[in-house]
Order: C-alpha cells, then structure tokens, then sequence
C-alpha cells in the first residue's frame, strides 16, 4: 500500500514537472498557431544557463531566475520576430514546421559544440533533500515545482482575463484578423506571447536544473512528453495542459513499476496517439481553449 | 510548390531536353562515375552516402512532399529494413530476399500506422509519425530476442554479392546508384500518373479530390506503401553497408528529419529535388566530420540545422523554386502571349455545340431524392424534402440564404449523410443505386461544383482540369488531351498554364465547371457558378450550360442570379427554411405568392396583392 501511494506520488510530482514545460508551449499554441519544435532545446538552454550560474557564480540555482527567464523571453521574442513572422502567411504548414525544427536542430548541437557530449550537473543545493509525508517522501526541489506550476497557471489565467494586454491575447487567439480590426497590435501580441512562453519554460528549466542532469538532448527527452500532455489537455488550454500533465505523470510512474521502466515511454506514446486519432481536441472538455476560458 | 517542376519537356510534343534536365542526367551520372574514376575509400563512401539519402529522401517524399503529409517518422521504415535483413541475413537467408521481406512488413506497417492518422492536418500529423517512431524504437528496445536490444546487432560474417557484404566499395556504390535510380524512377512515375496528380489534389483541396471521384484514403494508402517500401529497402541495404545496427541509429528522430530536409531543401514535392538537397548537403557535412574530427561534435548538425532555417526563409521551394523562378524569367521574356482572361478566346468551333433545336428530349428519372431530413441539433436544416431529377433536364434550385441549398447539394453528393430519408440515383445498368460517398457518387456520373470555389491553387489550370479528365481517362496522355478540349470549350484555353492561383473569380468559376465537365457527368451540380461574375460572363456562362444540357447532362443548379434561372431552367424548385414550398415552371413559380414572401416578406407580398 505504502509502494502503491509512494508510486501515485512521484507520479503526481511527474506530473507537475511535465506541467511546468508544458504550459509555455500550450500557451504559444493556442495564440500564435504554431507548433514550437524548438520548445525542448529552449529548457536545455535554459537549463545550461542555470548550470553556469550555479558552478561559475556558486550562487543558488533559484537565483539564476533572474538572468534565465527575462533571457528566455527575449530568445522567444526574437524567434517569433526574425523566423516564425516572415512564415505566418505562408500557404503550406511545412514551411512553419520545419522552421522550428531546424531551430530545434541548431540548438541542439550547438550545445553539443560549446558543452560537448558531457553531461552538466547543476549543484542542487539540499534540492534532492527528501522530505517524509505520511508514510511517503518527496524530494523538496520536486515539490518547489508542483507549486511552482499551480502558481503559474493560475498566475497566467488572471493575466490573461483580467488584464488589458490579457484580453487583446485573447482576442488575437480567438480571431487574428477580427482582433487587428479592432485595433490590436498583432504582431507584437505575437512576440509577447512566444516571449511569454518562453520565459515559462526558462522557470521551468531553473527548477528543473538541480534535479536533472543538463545535456544537449535532454530537450527531446521532455518535449515528446509535454506534447503528449499538450494535446491530452487541449491544445491551447492552460489548465488543461496542467490536468494532462498529473494524467501523463500517473500513467507514466504507474505504467513504469507494474509494467516495467523500459516500456513506460511506450505506454506514455500510446495513450497520446489514441487521443490524437480517437479526440484529437484533448480530454479536458471540447473547447477549453485560451479562446474560452472560464 | 507546383507539380510541374520539370515540365519543359512535358508541355512540347517534341521531346528536346531542356538545360535542367541535361544538367540533372549529368549530376546523377556523376554520382556513379566520379567515385569510380577516382577510386578512393573515402570518396567512395561519401557518394555512397549521398546516393542513400538521395533515395531515402525521394521515397520520403512521395508520401511528405506529392501527398503533403509531413512525416518526421520515416525512420521506421528504414530501421524496419534494416531488421528484417540483419534478422534473416543471420538465419542464413540473402539480403536480396531479405529487403523484400522488410518491404512488405514496412508497406503494411506504414498502411497501419497512417490510416488513423490521415485525418490529422499539419503538425499533428507530423506529431503523430514521431510518437509513433519513439513506440516503435521503445519496443524495439524491449523485445531483445528479436532485435538485440539496445546492444545491437551485428551481421555474421558473409562476403560476396549474394550477402551484400564486400570487402571492397565499389559493388555497394552500384547497388545503391541502382536503388537511387530505381526510386527516382518510381517518383517519376508517380508524379506524371494519375496517383500523382490525385495526391497532389488531395494535398491541395481534400474536399475538390473527393468530388473528382478520388478516393482520397485509397490514394494517400498507396503513396505510403510505396515509400515506407522503398525506405525499407534502402534499410536494408544500409544495414549490409554497416553490418551492425541499434535501436538508437535505425529509428532515430534525428535521421528522420535528415530525409525530409533534404527533401525541402531540395524541392519539396519535385521529383529532383530530394536527390539535389542530398548531393549538396551531405558531401560537406561528411567531409567537416572527416577533416576536423571529434572536435567539431555537433558541427553539421548544426550546419544542418542553420541551412533548414536559411532555406525556409528564404527559398521555402528550394533549390527547385530557385531553378524554376530563373527559367520561368527566360520563358517570359521569350514570349508572352497576350490574352486577358476576362475576355477570352473563343472556342473552336467543332467543341462548341450550340444550342439547337434537336436538344434531347427530357427522359426518365435519373436522381431521386425521398423525405430528406437534416438537422444540426435542434436546427432542422432540410425537412422532407422530396424531388426527383429527370434525363436532360434542367432544375433550378433557388430560395433565400440560409434556406439549405448548399446542405441539400452535399447530401446528394456523398458529402454529408443524411439523417433520414434517401437519395438513389440511375446508374447505367438501369438500377437504382444508393451511393454513400462522394466517390461513389461520382462513380454512378455524378459531379459537383462548390459555391465557395476549390482550385488545386498550386497546379496549373490545364492540371485542375486533368484531375477531372483522369476520371475517364486513366491515361495521361488521353487525360492531358481530355483536359485540353474542356479547357477550350470551357474558354480556358488561353489560360492552360497558368497557375490556378493567379486566376479571377470569374476564371476560377468557370475552372469548377471545366473540370467537373472532365468527368463527362450524367448528372451535374452547380453551386452558384455565376455569383459575382460580370454580366458578359453571366451570358456566356449561360450559353455554356445549354450547351452542356444539349449534350444529354442533366443539371440542378443552385442560383441567385434570376436572369440564368430563368431562362435555363426546365422546373424550378424553391427551398425555404429547409422546404420545398414551391415547385414547377419558372414563370409560375415566381409569381407564386408563397415565394415573394419567402425572398421578399410579408409586407411585400402583401402591398402587391
């Protein structure tokens, strides 16, 4: 029973780590339209980036927040900017796809010129600590992470209602053209948003550095999953990509112990292609999208 | 993105190579013939390499680039042939047996894994191919006995060409050039035949494909087998070439997106462009990893990943665009003929059947449509309704907006199913037959326009209406000829090449029509074929119609534009609110007190009475 409640958590605390990756890329989905290939290679540098403050400046890895994430939002901002604008008119999805994934591909090695095929471990600070809940036990970093992402969704979810440059988001998602009619800078609602994307998943990658060993593929490693989740939850919907992401994290932890940890992914990219080909609008109600928050 | 990429030659009777395609038979000679003069180990390899992407990049995209489905999971075909012939190769079976083997698992593999998937536009289909490559290399790693697991497996060691193993390079360097060219050939082939151009459609306008009777599932299965094949394969003989392969290597995402960026880099969607990409690409990539090493880790990776990016900025047709821009400048400047659409030539006159008192008599029942009822929640948009469709008649369907016309018109196309009630129609044999989809509707002589119009915008004018004209003709020779006739009839004639994109509203009705008319249709749908077309037009558009019924077709034609209806029409058929509330001669109809009040309300209807 105590195994069983041990293995449930670590898959909820799973879940919060796919969360917190995947809610910039859900973001960026629902208003911008694009599928960020690249959304991986964006938490690795994030990552190496916290890693090099932490070793070179011994300061705590939280710390580099303030250096990571305003840095995410200007790689975000200016990806929209110089390679995805020049491409939104464009007539074939092909073109947008393999925009990203050739960003995708650079980024990875590039790390792997500048880092080498080494792997980078970030100094996690009494972040690896277990704490004992009950019978069960977290580690502390995993925990800072579960409330990290509530905290960011609800966070972004009063932005986007309630706050001016929130409902002008809302509005370019919902209808482009509508909303540049309506006087609405869209192109600079675009590079905010992939900015703000982005800077989700630079937190991600400063709260996610301690725990995980950076490399210059650990961006794949974690983005075939927040797509999973992305699409589980809806695309474009924060609160369902959370929800998709305490799914994936059970299914992933539980799959992992009674079906065995060499099969996990398996299971993990089933699941996803049966929604994908059964409810390809996600689990989580059927328009609970940035459109329609409620 | 045309499917015309080479066509120079296809357009003149006479077959003079052009300057691309001589330089293109120069380029794939030398791809045999430098490494054999030069006769170097190193060189060797490297034009083995590229010979291999070359061909794994053609395969790819039949189905990514002329079907338009964006698969970065092409490794699985690969990594499947690569299995299949190690596996068996160790059993003490050939690799020539072998890659057959692996192709017919990789062909029924890639039907499996894609017909679920066809559904999915854009990334989600490229989504969908990539988890499907991590299960499959997931599993592969999982299932030891059969695949070594992560360890890998290595080949016995059996030299000779029975084996595909050689001490030397040159015996692999022929046997890949073969494959390059049996794949180039097959691309080819594809590309000029009638598969081709109904995956180009398909690609283009999915809704058009199927009222042109393509079975649009069918096709886009075809194109998958083909390539998932081929990439199997070249698996295949990849895994001889290296006599060891993993899980790792053969179902990598990262060789996946090699193949389809040569491809785009090359021209997505031609059949030289994948074999340009990789000629260019890989020899500097494989000469950086040669030259500096270790040191340069990730180095053409990166090289890769900034030419993926520069290309798509800047030449997102690649280097096939760029050839073809350039010659379509010379072309232009040699001669321009100087025809405006709006104003076209008119046909010859043996393809113009005029109007003429011997027009066929109106036969028996040909379309019958019983109690047809649609709603879409508690919106009834069709009640009961009840008509049929006689032998060389002409019915006009008219009511306000809203009224369920168009609904009506894709319930007895196949396009929408009703919820009750039947539409059966008179198929040759003299039976009555109720078709379920568009294709099948098509089958009986069905054909449809749309009223929002859906042009294979990519194509020329001469291919739209060749995708049509393939519905008799399965030819393309006959077809080309088929679409050259309608095009003239049609008054497209001086347009044949341009492409669909560039033409106006009014050319763009008139193209709906000429390539539904390349089916030869017993029975015709026309969706407001003349609104928002100019006067002169409308009047021709007329013309044309009774020249199309003269012919024996009969026609149901949705209209707004009062002056067509009624002169064209033989009984008209008026449709409020999901009703028929009125029915029979034009002139009658319109006087029809329940009809005023339908367009024009009660107020209206009633100051006249």
């Amino acid at each position: 029973m105590t195994t069983f409640l041990q293995v449930l958590l670590n898959g909820l605390m799973l879940g919060g780590l796919f969360a917190i990756v995947a809610i910039g890329l859900t973001l960026i989905f629902g208003i911008v339209k694009v599928v960020n290939f690249a959304h991986g290679e964006f938490l690795m540098a994030g990552m190496f980036v916290t890693w090099l403050i932490t070793t070179r400046l011994g300061l705590h890895p939280y710390a580099s927040v303030i250096i990571v994430v305003p840095m995410m939002f200007l790689l975000g901002a200016l990806t929209q900017r110089l390679l995805i604008q020049p491409l939104m008119s464009a007539e074939d999805d092909h073109v947008q796809i393999f925009a990203t994934v050739g960003l995708s591909t650079a980024m990875i090695n590039l790390a792997l010129l500048i880092f080498g095929a080494d792997i980078a471990n970030t100094p996690n600070f009494g972040l690896r600590t277990p704490i004992e809940i009950g019978p069960v036990r977290v580690l502390t970093g995993q925990l800072y992470i579960f409330i990290a992402a509530i905290i960011l969704v609800i966070a972004l979810q009063l932005f986007l209602k309630n706050s001016q440059t929130g409902r002008a988001i809302r509005a370019v998602a919902q209808h482009r053209v509508a909303a540049e009619l309506m006087g609405v800078n869209v192109p600079r609602i675009y590079i905010l948003s992939f900015g703000l994307g982005a800077a989700c998943v630079g937190l991600a990658a400063v709260l996610i550095a301690p725990l995980y060993p950076t490399s210059s593929n650990i961006g794949t490693y974690f983005v075939l999953t927040a797509f999973v989740v992305v699409v589980l939850g809806g695309l474009g919907s924060i609160p369902g990509a959370f929800f998709g992401a305490l799914v994936i994290g059970l299914v992933d932890s539980l799959s992992g112990f009674y079906i065995g940890s060499d099969l996990r992914e398996a299971v993990v990219f089933g699941i996803f292609l049966l929604i994908l080909i059964l409810k390809p609008s996600g689990l989580f109600g059927k328009r609970m999208t940035l459109s329609h928050l409620s | 993105m045309s499917i015309s990429d080479i066509q120079s030659g296809t357009g003149t009777k006479t077959r003079n190579l052009s300057w691309p395609q001589i330089a293109f038979g120069v380029l794939l000679a030398s791809l045999l013939l430098i490494p054999l003069g030069i006769d170097n180990a190193f060189v060797s390899h490297v034009f083995i390499t590229i010979c291999l992407f070359a061909a794994l990049s053609t395969a790819w995209n039949i189905v990514g680039g002329f079907a338009g489905q964006l698969s970065l999971g092409h490794a699985v075909f690969y990594g499947i042939g690569g299995y299949a012939g190690v596996i068996l190769f160790n059993l003490g079976v050939t690799p020539w047996i072998g890659m057959f083997v692996g192709a017919a698992v990789a062909a029924v593999v890639g039907m499996l894994i894609s017909y679920p998937c066809f559904r999915l536009r854009g990334p989600f289909y490229t989504l969908a191919s990539i988890a499907f490559l991590e299960v499959i290399r997931v599993l592969s790693l999982h299932f030891k006995d059969l695949t070594g697991g992560a360890t890998g497996l290595m080949i016995d060691l059996r030299l000779g060409w029975t084996w595909m193993v050689f001490r030397e390079r040159w015996p692999s360097l022929l046997i890949v050039f073969g494959m390059l060219l049996l794949t180039l050939a097959v691309s080819w082939a594809i590309r000029r035949s009638r598969l081709g151009f109904y995956l180009v459609a398909t690609r283009e306008r999915e809704s058009a494909a199927r009222a042109a009777g393509v079975r649009t599932v069918r096709v886009r299965l075809i194109a998958v087998a083909i390539s998932s094949a081929l990439c199997a394969m070249l698996g295949t003989f990849h895994a001889m070439y290296l006599t060891f392969i993993e899980p790792a290597a053969m179902f990598a995402l990262a060789f996946s997106i090699q193949i389809a960026m040569f491809a785009l880099i090359g021209g997505i969607g031609t059949v030289a462009g994948p074999l340009l990409g990789a000629a260019l690409l890989v020899p500097i990539t494989e000469w950086a990893r040669a030259s500096l090493g270790s040191s340069a880790l990730g180095l053409h990776g990166f090289v890769y990943g900034i030419v993926l990016i520069v290309c798509v900025l800047f030449m997102p047709n690649g280097i096939m665009g760029v050839i073809k821009r350039f010659s379509h400048k010379k072309a232009k400047a040699a001669d321009e003929p100087a025809q405006t659409e709006t104003d076209p030539i008119i046909a010859p006159a043996s393809a113009f059947a005029t109007p003429d008192p011997d027009r066929p008599g109106i036969g028996q029942d040909i379309l019958k449509v019983e109690n047809l009822n649609k709603h879409f929640g508690g919106l009834y948009v069709t009640r009961d309704v009840n008509f049929t469709l006689r032998e060389g008649e002409v019915l006009g369907l008219i009511g306000p907006n809203g009224a369920g016309k168009t609904t009506l018109f894709n319930m007895i196309s196949g396009f929408l199913a009703p919820d009750e009630g039947k539409v059966s129609v008179r198929g040759l044999d003299g039976q009555f037959h109720q078709p379920n989809n568009p294709a099948d509707f098509a089958a009986l002589g069905m054909g449809r326009t749309f009223q929002i119009v859906q042009p294979f915008a990519a194509m020329t004018v001469e291919e739209n209406i060749m995708v049509g004209a393939f519905y008799r003709h399965p030819d393309e020779k006959d077809a080309r000829e088929a679409a050259r006739e309608t095009a003239w009839r049609m008054g497209l004639g001086p347009l044949l090449n341009a492409e669909a994109r560039g033409l106006t509203i009014g050319g763009l009705k008139r193209l709906e029509v000429a390539r539904v008319m390349a089916m030869q249709p017993r029975v015709l749908l026309l969706d407001e074929v003349m609104a928002g077309i100019n006067q002169t037009d409308v009047r021709r558009a007329i013309d044309l119609m009774l020249s199309i019924r003269d012919t024996g077709v009969s026609i149901i034609a949705i209209e707004h534009v009062m002056q067509a209806v009624m002169s064209l029409s033989d009984r008209v058929i008026v449709l409020a609110s999901g009703e028929v509330i009125a029915e029979g001669r034009p002139q009658d109809v319109v006087r029809d007190p329940q009809v005023v009040e339908a367009y024009l309300g009660k107020e209206f209807a009633h100051a006249h009475a």
